[in-house]
């Protein structure tokens, strides 16, 4: 199988302009357009977050996928699978609402629909070839990249910034 | 050694087993694994049994394998299986039957059962039951349809699921606790007043500081309980959930066993290659250090992991297990509660906020520097971030009035 793409946070190029956050509910709502959207009951959610670290630098948190998920492990109800492209999800039908995954979530990044009374978090949107925060990312702050390509990118942004810095 | 390839024993098919055959299989391919369960069922989500009295799963909906990240392959499956004793000498356990099965690395994962109190008369009657096995859930369904009043003895989660399962079921529930206030091992009486409500609302009847002198029978099983202050209850179907000792039953020349199979940093026993986890190991609290027994899923699971890691081959140490690590939602509150959240009398630094929706409480060592307890009720939010605040031991000066307000997220870390 082919290395899978993840969702990477370049945390300096975040503005917080929440867009991120936006396009998710979207994604996530029944209508899957913005006006439908709010005007939705209950109200779309969106599994990414963007919180500000002091002074007011803004830093989009979401679903890691961790190789070693705790949700997942910890689940009392089977619920949380991996699925064969490595994304970690929670099964609503077989979700109880119990909010283990809440709190053994080492991200703080999964949410609790109330009113269904199940869990939520980032399922880097399965019917989108590139999920719809990265998509609306308008700095692209919020990337996806296979973790090779993600890192070869941070090598030649590293490189080329000692090469300016050197004069070279 | 046979042939090159391990065997591993596994005795015990809940949490801990399981998660620790998983582990094995997914570091050793070729060695075979064998799980023993004294249950005549396949393993299932133990937490998952009062949904089989509500009627709103069946027990097939329960099964592990093929579910989470529990996929039951490669391994051999024994159920109705009791060992009888540890032949160390022999590296092999002794069933019932018996047979002699030869091991080159043991788990012990033989779990917990109910503790039955002994002051209590009459729990032997038909119709009294200790919420711990599919078999005693599918004996309580049974029993409910006769039944119009259920006594739960006992204020612990557990028991509080079933008086739910039962509610729904239509019986009318009365919770007898001793203790002042309910979930007493979760959290303080003036903690619970959220909880206490919704309970309340629910419909649950609730006495407290009361305990139960004896049950009562008549012609079809139980027919009430006596309570040790003379009131007499009548009920057809009694819950007991007076929490759970470790299956130490086991015949056994040289394990050492302190209240619970004790178990080191990387889950090994003081015999080499037989390892224990889950419930009926003895491990360690990582906040006080001190040796501790816990009777929790989430803790089997990660003790069961470390340890079929480590018999695996790969050392892995155990990070520890928090006395209390308990998320859920008793009627329309959720709470979380972990680490050190009895406060009364010691000198720890607590803080407490609570408001009509919302309570919570933060307790810091006496010194202020480090997280030791937190319990959320109603917005539990970003929960996760607090146990490993906890578990880490991490310095909190920075982040210290985000935890008090409930405003930390995992930026903080980082930023």
């Amino acid at each position: 199988m082919p290395e899978p793409k993840e969702i990477f946070v370049r945390v300096d190029r975040c503005m917080g302009c929440h867009s991120c956050e936006l396009a998710c509910a979207v994604e996530h709502s029944s209508s899957r357009s913005l006006y439908g959207a709010i005007s939705e009951t209950p109200r779309p959610k969106n599994r990414v977050y963007v919180e500000f670290v002091p002074p007011s630098n803004p830093i989009p948190l979401l679903c890691r996928h961790c190789e070693d998920a705790p949700c997942m492990h910890a689940c009392i109800a089977g619920a949380i699978v991996r699925t064969e492209e490595g994304v970690v999800i929670t099964r609503s039908d077989k979700c109880i609402g119990c909010w283990t995954c809440v709190m053994v979530c080492p991200y703080g990044v999964i949410g609790r629909h109330l009113e269904q009374h199940k869990a939520y978090r980032c399922d880097r949107c399965p019917d989108r070839s590139l999920p719809a925060c990265v998509d609306a990312c308008p700095t692209k702050a919020l990337v996806y990249l296979t973790a090779g390509d993600f890192s070869k990118g941070v090598r030649l942004t590293a490189s080329a910034g000692m090469l300016t810095g050197q004069g070279g | 050694m046979s042939g090159g390839t391990n065997r591993y024993v596994i005795v015990g098919a809940g949490a801990a087993g399981m998660a620790a055959a998983e582990a094995v299989r997914s570091l050793d391919k070729r060695g075979s694994v064998t799980v023993f369960s004294d249950e005549p069922d396949p393993p299932y989500f133990r937490p998952l049994i009062p949904f089989l009295i509500s009627g709103k799963k069946r027990a097939v909906d329960m099964a592990m394998s093929g579910q989470g990240p529990y996929s039951g392959e490669g391994m051999d499956l024994k159920l109705n299986a009791r060992i009888r004793a540890i032949d160390c000498q022999a590296r092999a356990v002794c069933m019932e039957d018996g047979e002699k099965i030869a091991y080159d690395r043991l788990l012990i994962a033989t779990g917990s059962r109910s503790r039955i109190p002994g002051e209590i008369e009459g729990t032997s009657i038909e119709g009294v039951f200790a919420p711990r096995t599919l078999a005693s859930a599918r004996a309580i369904a049974a029993r409910v349809e006769n039944g119009r009043h259920a006594v739960m003895l006992g204020g612990g989660l557990l028991n509080l699921k079933v008086a739910f399962a039962l509610l729904e079921c239509g019986l009318k529930v009365t919770l007898v606790v001793k203790s002042p206030q309910v979930l007493s091992q979760l959290m303080e009486p003036e903690d619970t007043f959220l909880i206490r409500d919704a309970l309340n609302r629910a419909g649950l009847q609730i006495i407290t500081g009361a305990g139960a002198r004896r049950i009562l029978s008549g012609s079809k099983g139980v027919s009430g309980i006596l309570l040790e202050d003379g009131r007499e209850i009548s009920c057809e179907l009694v819950c007991i959930g007076k929490g759970v000792e470790p299956n130490v039953g086991f015949d056994h020349e040289s394990i050492q066993v302190d209240g619970g199979v004790v178990a080191d940093n990387f889950t090994r026993c003081n015999v080499s290659d037989v390892y224990a986890a889950g419930d009926v190991a003895v491990t360690f609290d990582p906040i006080t250090g001190g040796r501790i027994v816990t009777g929790l899923w989430t803790s089997a699971v990660e003790m069961g992991r470390c340890a079929g890691l480590n018999m695996a081959g790969r050392p892995t140490e155990y990070g520890g297990a928090l006395g209390i690590l308990n998320a859920t939602q008793v009627a329309d509150v959720a709470f979380v509660s972990m680490g050190m959240v009895h406060t009364k009398g010691r000198d720890f630094e607590t803080h407490v906020c609570g408001s009509a929706g919302a309570y919570r409480k933060l307790v810091f060592s006496p010194d202020g520097t480090k997280l030791v307890g937190v319990l959320l009720v109603g917005d539990i939010s970003r929960a996760g971030l607090y146990r490993s605040v906890i578990r880490e031991r991490m310095e909190v000066s920075g982040i210290k009035s985000h935890i008090i307000n409930h405003t930390l997220h995992y930026g903080h870390f980082i930023g």
